[in-house]
């Protein structure tokens, strides 16, 4: 089933067309890859889905809504109802705790959960940090918060831009593996990325260049990389 | 835990965990404060303060008698109960009269009063030596001091004479039948002459008897028993004419002028005293430079002993009030009490009021002036605040922040701090405005419970305005750009 469906969209800046004429179907519970070059188009197409811009031709539909043809107002209702965004800069309130960066995403979306909030951190192996500030965090631990943000509200659909493109490779596998165990929960991933070991770990990747969708590569190890990630990282998911 | 409760939460970390750039917007928040609280204090005591400097020039109510007669202590007291008895600075009451220095033959004038209350509504008087503290004490005036000689601790006696001219009315009132009047009149050399005089049933001069001791025994002081200059007067109707209805004794005719004269003013004997001596200790020497100087100053109580009645002719009120109040208590003195009528100084209350008007409308222009200051301040902090938190305002959009949120957050932080700094700009306002009332006006001033209430509203209103502009800036913030930023 569809939750994501780009028609024939396109943005354009004067002469520059940053988008031009795209097509991109996502499923509910898949795990995509957007790959591209630097100006291939790839951040214009994280602000659409993320509902933080709006395209200047074409349909985008999320969970059934044509989010291209909505006020700002209610796009913010959208992002905040529906999507967990994940930054490159990772993107913590600087003078809040691990925990309550965590609260904040709850507090504007409903009810701030202080339990709730740490269970989260637990899950990104975080408990134990979670009343430091950010500046005593290293820059694997913030972005695991900031994973931890982002599902905090259980959302549709896991936007992730460039997640691992400011960490190191051990707590690139960190997230990575994260992004396993959510796949397996059945959240839906779109993550964009210029880095081939991020795109290799989805299941489908798409690749943008000038604007356009170059192709689309499915990754046929899928099936197996997440038996053996799963097999690692939640045996009794794995049965 | 609740949406508010978060609320909280964020808001203070936010202002104890930046510390020093919210320590910048604490900082012009409370000073600004601080000098508003102070300002606001020395705004509202400057009337008291001036108030208390004005009255220091003398009275600025006089209470006089309705009909130019005089008034009795008793309604002088029913009139001050009319003013609020803290605004009453005092009250002193005057009578006045002529009194004769016997050892010399000078008459001076004499004033009655209270001398606990002359201090009050007249501190300008200075006196060399003490006010009259017991009875038979007197203050003299510089001028009367030099004219007789007289020292802190002299003694002085003093004569009272009972001017019949005094008197009020017209003596003819008094020509009844049967009736018995008296009169005095000066004769040779300012000694004074007096008569006695019996009417009849047509109200004609029955008897007469004179009282010329004080003249020249051979010459005026014949008239108290030349037969034929007494004898002319039987039968003859008052007022009578020297050289025309009698002649005069010979070699006698100032005396006899007097004797004339003193029939002339005859009054009834009950509305005239006898005479009557007293000796009095000068216990100081008063310089004013003005007319008080040429006066002799005794308590009210002295002079009623002298005189036989107890009267004043004015009281003269220092009232600590804005002008408006002064002229609604003389209304209402001149109307509630008998025989009573309030008239205002209004040189004094005038000069008062216009130098109020200024002083107040400098102080409330330097403090709109500080307020804007306080308010460019703040602004252009929370501006810098704005523009530091960028990214956060992004990223809490891009969290699902609303346009409402955002304000509502930077809105509590502004808030927040207006209500830190009234709090210690109420405080050390208060100390501010105590240094300067210490310094300026000489005399510290009573905390206003007010405030405190009023220095935070304010506050916190300042920092609400000063917050619009970083706040419509902060709303207007993309997060889609704001996170891209590298």
């Amino acid at each position: 089933m569809s939750l994501l469906e780009l028609k024939n969209v396109s943005k354009i800046y004067g002469d520059l067309k940053a988008l031009d004429n795209v097509n991109v179907h996502v499923d509910k519970g898949e795990w995509v890859a957007i790959m591209g070059p630097s100006g291939s188009g790839k951040s214009t197409m994280m602000n659409i889905i993320g509902c933080m811009d709006k395209p200047t031709l074409g349909e985008v539909l999320l969970d059934g809504v044509d989010i291209a043809k909505e006020s700002s107002k209610k796009l913010t209702d959208i992002r905040r109802d529906k999507i967990g965004l994940i930054f490159q800069q990772f993107h913590m309130v600087n003078y809040l705790t691990a925990v309550e960066n965590v609260m904040v995403s709850q507090y504007y979306h409903s009810m701030p959960d202080e339990q709730e909030a740490l269970e989260a951190l637990g899950r990104v192996g975080l408990r134990e940090r979670a009343h430091h500030l950010p500046s005593q965090l290293s820059g694997g631990e913030q972005q695991r918060v900031c994973v931890a943000r982002a599902l905090i509200n259980h959302p549709e659909l896991i936007l992730a831009d460039e997640p691992t493109g400011n960490l190191d490779e051990a707590n690139e596998n960190i997230v990575l593996d994260l992004f396993a165990q959510l796949h397996a929960e059945g959240t839906t991933l779109i993550v964009v990325t210029h880095d081939p070991e991020v795109a290799d770990a989805a299941q489908r990747t798409i690749v943008l260049e000038h604007g356009k969708v170059a192709r689309e590569v499915i990754n046929e190890n899928f099936e197996a990389q997440q038996k053996e990630w799963l097999a690692r990282l939640a045996p009794e998911v794995a049965r | 835990m609740t949406r508010r409760k978060m609320f909280l939460r964020m808001i203070t970390a936010s202002l104890l965990r930046r510390r020093s750039r919210m320590l910048i917007a604490l900082l012009s928040i409370g000073i600004g404060a601080t000098i508003l609280a102070g300002l606001i204090t020395i705004y509202v005591d400057v009337p008291r303060q001036m108030g208390a400097q004005f009255r220091s020039f003398g009275a600025n109510m006089l209470l006089l008698p309705d009909d130019e007669k005089s008034m009795d202590t008793a309604q002088v007291k029913e009139a001050l109960k009319q003013i609020p008895e803290n605004q009453l600075v005092g009250a002193a009451p005057y009578r006045y009269i002529r009194v004769d220095m016997t050892t010399r033959q000078q008459s001076f004038s004499a004033a009655g009063t209270d001398f606990g209350q002359i201090t009050k509504t007249s501190p300008y008087f200075s006196v060399e030596g003490r006010f009259p503290e017991k009875t038979r004490e007197i203050l003299i005036g510089k001028e009367i001091a030099e004219t007789i000689g007289a020292r802190e601790g002299s003694d002085m006696e003093l004569t009272w004479q009972p001017a019949t001219a005094g008197a009020e009315g017209d003596p003819a009132e008094d020509r009844q039948p049967g009736a018995v009047l008296s009169g005095s009149a000066v004769g040779w050399s300012g000694g004074t002459v007096y008569v006695t005089v019996r009417l009849d049933e047509s109200s004609r001069i029955a008897s007469l008897t004179i009282d010329a001791g004080t003249q020249t025994p051979e010459i005026g002081g014949m008239t108290q028993t030349d037969e034929g200059f007494l004898r002319q007067f039987i039968g003859l109707s008052l007022p009578l004419e020297a050289g025309k209805d009698v002649d005069a004794l010979s070699g006698a005719t100032v005396t006899s002028s007097a004797v004339v004269e003193a029939l002339n003013s005859a009054r009834s004997a009950d509305k005239t005293a006898a005479a009557k001596t007293v000796k009095y200790t000068v216990t100081g020497i008063l310089t004013t430079g003005g007319e008080e100087e040429s006066y002799i100053f005794m308590s009210l109580e002295d002079m009623a002993a002298m005189t036989g009645t107890d009267t004043v002719d004015v009281a003269e009120l220092s009232v600590s009030a804005s002008a408006e109040e002064l002229d609604s208590y003389a209304a209402q003195i001149t109307e509630n009490t008998d025989g009573i009528r309030a008239r205002l100084v209004k040189r004094v209350t005038r000069s008062e009021t216009a130098v109020l008007g200024k002083l107040q409308s400098l102080v409330f222009l330097v403090t709109a002036v500080v307020l804007i200051l306080t308010m460019i301040c703040v602004s252009t902090t929370m501006m810098a605040v704005v523009s530091e938190r960028r990214r956060e305002i992004g990223l809490r959009k891009a969290l699902g922040a609303s346009d409402g949120s955002i304000r509502a957050e930077f809105l509590g932080e502004g808030m927040f701090l207006g209500l830190l700094g009234g709090i210690f700009g109420a405080i050390l306002g208060f100390v501010f405005a105590q240094v300067v009332s210490v310094n300026v006006f000489g005399s510290s001033i009573t905390f206003q419970p007010l405030l405190l209430p009023a220095a935070v509203i304010v506050s916190m209103g300042v920092a609400a305005v000063s917050c619009l502009q970083p706040i419509r800036r902060a709303v207007a913030i993309d997060p889609a750009i704001v996170l891209k930023d590298e």
